[in-house]
């Protein structure tokens, strides 16, 4: 499968067309490094940068981490690819830097291994998702993912 | 005709089917005369229940409980029984619609005994096998090349009073993991997988199971001695919370962090890594789902709290609790000698396992009616499960300077004993020599018998003196049990998993090597293990056990992991019918 085959398979179709409208613009992007700030026994802090980029629109690298589904509507983008399904398992030591990534309703995604960028807004602060219990400290909220 | 027949005859063995009958603790159970359990006893496939007499030693158990927890099933409980020295039957005389039915558990408990041992310091390798114990000896004193003779002994290997090679398995499998391997240690009994302290039960509920008593809460029972608990892995992880908690799921961390403080162990000393279960749901990164903040309420209960090596080391207190990271402590080898930006973070000033070690002591020596401290290396097992040895040994060279220094204790104050032992294995074994100047990943560098050689470990040397893994000459160092993986026989700076998911769900998911390490240069290993493993396993292996000072006699020879229970108690002289 070459490269735009791929990224039609990882979108469905009609997501497609906000494709070329956010790719003309010039888009912050937000690195793992980046996310936090301080980390203490006491918690984690955010850092200045994420702060000043909540509610906008970012674009970020990452892998998705061992799927719940065979179809996506939300997943948890890593900074290296790893076998820990986060969703899975109470036990699971995932790392503290990964962002949740939530599709628009009724558009969906394929799981896939390679490395992704996902584009999306921004949003923070601690949030349990009601069907999962998982709780997430960062979320996109995606417009666009391709292959990176 | 036929098919009404069948019709017939199963409904007839419906109706005929007898009762299941349960009783916990299980037949054949193991106590100290006085040690306290929960009795069970549960009927499934119950029809039209008639009646039931439970019996201890002929006679009638008063005080038992009786509930319902699905329609067709009838159970009894009793909480905190206990039984003196001597052999013991509970008999379970049933009857419902399909009729009568009976069950036996027998019991045996063993009289206490005077014991020479006032303090105990218990260190836990997790995951720390024989051949893992080999592979930290083998880097820490490689054989000398003029002559091939060894170089010197870990401290946990010498000088020893006394050793035993030790036994795993559980409950419900011939196989362990950490929780009911700790139990075990903790409570002299057979324990399921991922349960800390319980038998099974027949209710959903993972904090209602019976109870059996562990020897930290004996001790708080009937003596004054303080308790301490030390790990370097995350505060509610299994091997700590042996020593402190009950419940059937081993993932319950908010409910263990919670028994940590309102148990009945209450440990004088909690030295431990992550914090996520300890602080409040609403900071960030936290995994409690209340607003509990036990950095807070633990110094209300008159707590000192230290978060960092410094704290840590200038403390003097009667009651400690430290947490020094918000996750495990990282490996010795990402602490001491990687010192990676990413892995620490903001984490610089860690303690290694000796500094909690002393400071333990330390404190828990206020106390002039002795101790227990159980100490785990925890990190062990959390590296060799990925298939990292390098990390994994390294951490078993900062457990053996705790040793040391527990050693060098024990001699300054002979009612002390020291145990340095294990939990499970793992399959990790040392089978050749590696030529590191031709790079990972390389088969021909592999050298086998003579052409093994001599590794080179130990020609440079970090801060505390340890051995660096990067040297001319390496081991060839090996996993039996793993899925497919990338091997590279080096290790690397940053932690990589050895395989990531092949991105399918349901029955198709399933993992591959990770791209990132195969890249590195690697012979691509087929696994063993079913698809539905992403890193090695626990296994069946032997254990050493290491024993110094009062009461080392007391360990000796092949030991079933539950003989520890029994054994710590007799070098304690520890009576659990004390009042």
């Amino acid at each position: 499968m070459n490269r735009r085959s791929l990224i039609r398979a990882l979108l469905a179709a009609p997501l497609a067309a906000y494709a070329g409208a956010f790719a003309q613009k010039s888009v912050p992007s937000l690195k793992f490094s980046e996310l936090y700030g301080r980390v203490t026994v006491r918690g984690v802090e955010y850092s200045e940068r994420i702060r000043s980029l909540k509610g906008q629109t970012v674009t970020m690298q990452g892998f998705m981490a061992p799927p719940l589904k065979p179809r996506l509507d939300f997943f948890v983008l890593t900074r290296e690819p790893m076998s820990t399904c986060p969703f899975c398992t109470t036990a699971a030591d995932w790392p503290a830097d990964i962002v949740l990534v939530i599709m628009p309703d009724g558009r969906e995604l394929e799981p896939s291994t390679r490395g992704l960028t996902v584009t999306g807004r921004l949003d923070i602060g601690v949030k349990r998702d009601d069907q999962t219990g998982f709780v997430s400290l960062v979320r996109l909220y995606a417009d666009r993912v391709t292959t990176a | 005709m036929r098919k009404t027949l069948l019709t017939a005859a199963l409904l007839l063995s419906g109706v005929a089917a007898a009762a299941d009958l349960k009783v916990y603790p299980y037949d054949g159970a193991k106590f100290l005369a006085g040690q306290q359990f929960d009795l069970r006893v549960e009927a499934e496939n119950v029809t039209d229940f008639k009646d039931a007499t439970v019996t201890l030693d002929g006679r009638a158990v008063d005080g038992l409980t009786r509930t319902t927890t699905k329609p067709t099933s009838v159970e009894w409980t009793l909480r905190g029984l206990s039984v003196p020295a001597g052999t013991h039957e509970l008999k379970v005389n049933f009857t419902d619609a399909s009729g009568p039915k009976t069950a036996v558990a027998r019991w045996y408990a063993v009289p206490a005994t005077a014991g020479k041992a006032k303090k105990v310091i218990l260190f836990i390798g997790d995951g720390l096998g024989w051949n893992t114990v080999n592979a930290a000896q083998m880097v820490a004193h490689p054989f000398n090349p003029a002559n091939g003779n060894p170089t010197g002994k870990l401290a946990m290997m010498s000088d020893l009073s006394s050793m035993a090679s030790v036994t795993t398995s559980s409950f419900d499998s011939a196989l362990a993991d950490s929780a009911n391997t700790a139990s075990s240690i903790a409570t002299g009994q057979k324990i399921m997988v991922n349960a800390l302290n319980v038998y099974p039960d027949n209710t959903a509920d993972t904090l209602d199971n019976p109870r059996v008593e562990t020897i930290t809460e004996v001790l708080r029972r009937t003596t004054r001695a303080g308790v301490g608990i030390v790990s370097s892995a995350f505060g509610v992880d299994a091997t700590p919370a042996a020593f402190a908690a009950h419940t059937r799921r081993r993932g319950d961390y908010q409910a263990i962090a919670d028994q940590f403080f309102q148990g009945s162990v209450k440990p004088d000393v909690l030295l431990v890594g992550g914090s996520r279960d300890f602080i409040p749901s609403t900071a960030p990164g936290s995994r409690r789902k209340d607003s509990t903040d036990w950095i807070a309420d633990s110094q209300k209960l008159g707590y000192t709290f230290v978060s960092s090596a410094t704290e840590l080391n200038a403390a003097n207190t009667g009651k400690l609790f430290g947490l020094f990271n918000i996750d495990n402590i990282p490996s010795y080898l990402d602490r001491a000698q990687y010192k990676g930006a990413e892995t620490l973070k903001d984490f610089t000033d860690m303690p290694y396992l000796w500094d909690q070690t002393r400071k333990a002591v330390e404190t828990l020596d206020k106390n002039p009616d002795g101790f227990f401290l159980m100490v785990e290396a925890g990190m062990i097992d959390k590296y060799e499960h990925p298939l990292d040895w390098q990390r994994a040994v390294w951490d078993v060279l900062e457990l053996d300077r705790a040793v040391e220094w527990a050693k060098d204790y024990a001699k300054k104050n002979p009612d002390t004993l020291v145990l340095v032992t294990a939990d499970h294995a793992h399959s990790l074994s040392v089978y050749g020599g590696y030529d590191a100047a031709q790079g990972p990943g390389k088969r021909e560098a592999v050298g086998v018998y003579e052409a093994a050689g001599f590794p080179t470990y130990g020609d440079k040397r970090d801060a505390n003196g340890l051995p660096l893994p990067e040297t001319a000459r390496t081991y060839a160092v090996g996993f039996a049990a793993v899925p497919d993986y990338c091997e590279t026989y080096l290790g690397r700076r940053v932690f990589l998993d050895p395989t990531v998911s092949n991105g399918k769900t349901g029955a198709e998911a399933g993992y591959v090597p990770n791209p990132k390490i195969c890249e590195e240069g690697s012979v691509q290993r087929t696994g063993n293990l079913p698809p539905s493993s992403n890193q090695g396993v626990h296994t069946a292996d032997p254990l050493p056990l290491f024993a110094f000072g009062a009461g080392a006699e007391n360990f000796f020879g092949m030991m079933d992991q539950t003989d520890i229970f029994f054994s710590i108690a007799r070098a304690m002289g520890v009576d659990a019918s004390k009042k």
